[in-house]
């Protein structure tokens, strides 16, 4: 009865993948260390994509639009070209196929499912070019390599990173009584702030105010990134001092004094360590593995593990592990768009990403149908992962995932898409029983519908039937 | 692969939902009247589309985004020369604006006040329900819903049974449901089993795929389906870029590539509709207005008030509707931006009360918790 753990916690069983002897083993083991990246095509650093950020944006704000200023269509001929030229078009695509590649090939599924989880804990909204250039570098980075620290260091971070302070615009932010807000009378940004509170941190749970919000504005105040001509907003994260408001600042009752860049670390040590947001992000990861509406039950030993080891990522991960195996038969998670993707592409070993090799991009022409299907796919399933609409993120609740539309989607993926990606060796009852009776308790009756179908030797044209029939049955789209 | 819908999705940046269907049973009795809202998500700049006349000031802090050859309206305030339906309509006295307004929300968060345009409250996020959607559901316009669009829209939520579509990749065979739907049956998830059957009884046109690229098509489809006297009485289009901080531009630019679109979509709901035009309210939302200042880039910053656009055969008169307060600095809300002096909810509010047949007593009470938002029907609307 424990064949849904794995989709539950990970992506199944593959066709090549090892039956475990002990579920809740084979989970924690993968926990320790970070799996390396399988891709073996071009896995650009952050650095490297945020240079070509700005030449995008430079070559677009700067020379093009003054270029073209009274010329719309000349204006968007040039635009295309350098959006070529730039890769503009392009990295996205690449992210998601390094991204799917890890949960389709990776032994350590499960570390995979909580890489996904926290990218979407600290997520990256659509915003300006993030997506098309920050977005995946910023969860290989930033969000990844903290996973075995501590949640503290995950935070400390991603609230200095040049995505996420791009994100909620924190250079923007001045202190009033600072130099620069004395002189240009700028004042500060709250995005940041509010977000780092209500998002990251602790929840409105908490009861800040708007003065903590304000004050948490002000002690963020210089931290943004080095502007220049030629760069714009892609420089390097620093301090600013002639931007940090000076004096005592208070966020929830706690006196911070006046000690420029230091200030900001105190305060995150705080708030990662105050007792409403152990509950807030305990709850959250409860919610997204084990059920919509996880219990005291569930969330108690996720909370404890979690004080026990002062925050030890590697431990709460084990902890939620256990509870998601402890109520694997009691509990239910509906599956969002994106994972399910990866499970029935792990699960029925799909040509699905493509290949490292079929990525390469020469900078000259657009890039192919083929080389953008994957992202294709996940928008029209109504999940591309680095472009949700708000920095919430994709929400984990069900009622935000099932609509008529959305529901249509999936079929639409199984029935019309799925046979082009397809093996042909595994064009065979033998095959589908096997991946059905590694994945799923209930797998005969699965088999059986197959065999309704009185379909002999299966063909290409049989498999939309089969897989559009499969892949949308209750405990495939739960987990 | 068919990769034209695609475009269709995302080269368009334009979203339609529909919703309010009348029962057939009920429909004989009751005039419909239609209300489309054009959500202009990122903070439509209501001194670029409605500019007010003869301000210095606005001339000189806005030295790169004047506009020339202005549609004029009246002796204070003009059009974008790409708003040329609404001025067309203006003469037919279909046409009307309300200026210097806003939603009660002076954060500058796109976010936030995208959140706070769709539920109508005070504190973002707090509210897990649509205006619309609870005006719908208070006005028992409940029955068989229709929102075009991959998620719920959160304008539209609150109100059960809402179908949704979208123009899909490609024709979707919907009697695969025939097959897994028995296995739902026993299904805790009373959810899924509702969706499916909503999904059964869909009308065929909504289960073949639209093989088009034409952003103009979903104006097609919704003036469609609003003229069946059985179909919705609600639409939803969401277009969104008009946050313009660099490259606003006057009559071209960026903003004025959005205000295009907005016309476009009145211009086609206008001319396929007919005589249900004349049954029809569209008004416009968005989460601020832009600053009076140009920045460095040519564009403007997040500001506060901004400008309702309006068109419909259910409105009083040609007017714009406004309680001015000025373009001086001390005028200007925290010295930076037009003030809001009306809230737009009183407006949203007139809106429903007129076309889903309420009290807007009741509907502000209903809707908004009773908040303070003054009665506007008789002032903008034919009661």
């Amino acid at each position: 009865m424990y064949n849904s753990f794995y989709r539950k916690v990970g992506f199944g069983i593959g066709i090549n993948d090892k039956i475990p002897a002990d579920p809740l083993k084979w989970a924690t083991d993968q926990l320790d260390e970070i799996p390396e990246l399988l891709w073996t095509g071009w896995i650009p650093s952050e650095k490297e994509m945020r240079i070509k950020y700005g030449e995008w944006i430079y070559g677009d704000r700067k020379v093009l639009r003054k270029k073209y200023k009274n010329d719309k269509n000349a204006y968007r001929k040039a635009k295309d070209k350098l959006s070529i030229q730039t890769g503009e078009r392009f990295f996205e695509l690449n992210e998601h196929a390094i991204r799917h590649y890890q949960t389709k090939y990776s032994n350590q599924p499960v570390f995979e499912r909580f890489w996904l989880f926290w990218g979407n804990h600290f997520a990256i909204s659509e915003k300006d070019s993030l997506a098309d250039f920050s977005t995946g570098p910023y969860q290989r980075e930033i969000i990844r390599p903290n996973m075995i620290k501590t949640f503290e260091d995950m935070v400390q971070e991603v609230t200095r990173s040049w995505c996420m302070i791009h994100h909620l615009d924190n250079s923007e932010s001045v202190g009033p009584n600072s130099k620069r807000g004395i002189e240009s009378r700028d004042t500060i940004n709250e995005n940041h702030a509010r977000e780092l509170l209500e998002l990251h941190t602790v929840s409105p749970e908490a009861g800040y105010t708007q003065d903590d919000v304000i004050n948490l504005a002000y002690i963020m105040t210089g931290w943004g990134h080095k502007w220049n001509n030629k760069v714009l907003e892609t420089g390097d994260v620093w301090f600013d001092q002639d931007k940090h408001q000076k004096g005592e600042k208070i966020v929830l009752g706690k006196k911070y004094k006046n000690e420029g860049k230091r200030e900001l670390s105190k305060v995150i040590h705080d708030l990662s360590n105050h007792p409403q947001c152990i509950k807030f992000v305990s709850t959250k990861l409860c919610r997204h593995f084990i059920t919509d509406n996880p219990t005291k039950d569930m969330v108690d030993p996720v909370i404890k593990a979690w004080t026990n080891s002062n925050g030890n990522l590697i431990k709460i991960h084990k902890a939620v592990i256990q509870q998601a195996y402890k109520n694997n038969n009691f509990t239910y998670k509906f599956q969002l768009p994106e994972v399910w993707i990866m499970q029935l592409s792990r699960i029925f070993d799909l040509n699905l990403p493509i290949s490292s090799k079929k990525m390469n991009y020469e900078f000259k022409f657009e890039p192919s149908n083929r080389q953008e299907q994957l992202t294709w796919y996940l928008n029209e399933v109504g999940h591309s992962p680095y472009r949700p609409k708000q920095p919430n993120g994709w929400s984990d609740y069900e009622v935000d995932w099932i609509s008529p539309e959305l529901l249509l989607r999936r079929l639409w993926f199984a029935s019309n898409e799925i046979p082009n990606h397809v093996k042909i060796e595994n064009y065979s009852h033998g095959f589908m029983s096997l991946c059905l009776e590694r994945n799923f308790d209930n797998h005969e009756r699965m088999t059986s519908m197959i065999e309704d179908l009185k379909i002999n030797k299966i063909t290409k044209n049989d498999l939309e039937k089969i897989y559009g029939i499969i892949c949308n049955l209750p405990w495939i789209l739960k987990a | 692969m068919n990769c034209t819908r695609r475009n269709f999705l995302i080269g368009g940046s334009t979203t339609l939902f529909l919703t309010g269907f009348l029962s057939k049973q009920s429909f004989g009795n009751i005039k419909k009247n239609n209300l489309v809202i054009i959500s202009l998500r990122g903070g439509m700049d209501g001194l670029t589309a409605v500019p007010v006349l003869g301000d210095k000031r606005l001339k000189k802090l806005r030295r790169e985004l004047i506009l020339e050859q202005t549609l004029k309206l009246n002796s204070d305030f003009a059009l974008h020369p790409k708003l040329e339906i609404f001025h067309q309509l203006w003469k037919e006295n279909k046409a009307a604006f309300v200026h210097a307004t806003n939603i009660p929300y002076t954060g500058r968060s796109h976010f936030d006040g995208q959140n706070l345009m769709e539920t109508g409250g005070h504190v973002p996020y707090k509210e897990k329900t649509g205006w619309l959607g609870r005006g719908l559901l208070s006005s028992n316009i409940i029955g068989e819903g229709l929102a075009i669009s991959l998620p719920m829209p959160l304008l539209l939520r609150g109100v059960p049974q809402n179908n949704n579509f979208f123009p899909s990749p490609d024709y979707v065979k919907t009697k695969l449901i025939d097959y897994i739907y028995d296995e739902f049956r026993e299904d805790h998830n009373e959810l899924i089993r509702s969706t499916f059957d909503t999904i059964k009884k869909r009308p065929i046109s909504m289960q073949i795929a639209t093989d088009s690229n034409d952003r103009n098509k979903l104006a097609k489809e919704a003036a469609k389906q609003l003229k069946d006297s059985s179909g919705p009485r609600v639409a939803v289009f969401e277009l969104d870029g008009f946050d313009t901080h660099a490259a606003q531009g006057g009559v071209d630019g960026a903003h004025a590539d959005e205000l295009e679109e907005v016309n476009n979509i009145v211009e086609i709901l206008h001319r396929n509709l007919g005589e249900v035009f004349n049954d029809t309210l569209i008004v416009t939302l968005t989460e601020f207005g832009r600053t009076i200042k140009q920045n460095g880039g040519y564009g403007t910053e997040h500001g506060y008030g901004s400008a309702i656009l309006m068109a419909g055969g259910l409105l009083k008169k040609a007017q714009v509707y406004t309680d001015w307060p000025g373009l001086k600095k001390r005028e200007l809300f925290e010295g930076r931006d037009l003030n809001s002096t009306i809230d737009a909810r009183a407006v949203y509010n007139s809106a429903m009360a007129v076309c889903f047949n309420k009290d807007p007593e009741f509907l502000k009470r209903e809707v908004f918790w009773g908040d303070n938002l003054p009665d506007l029907t008789s002032e903008l609307f034919k009661v």
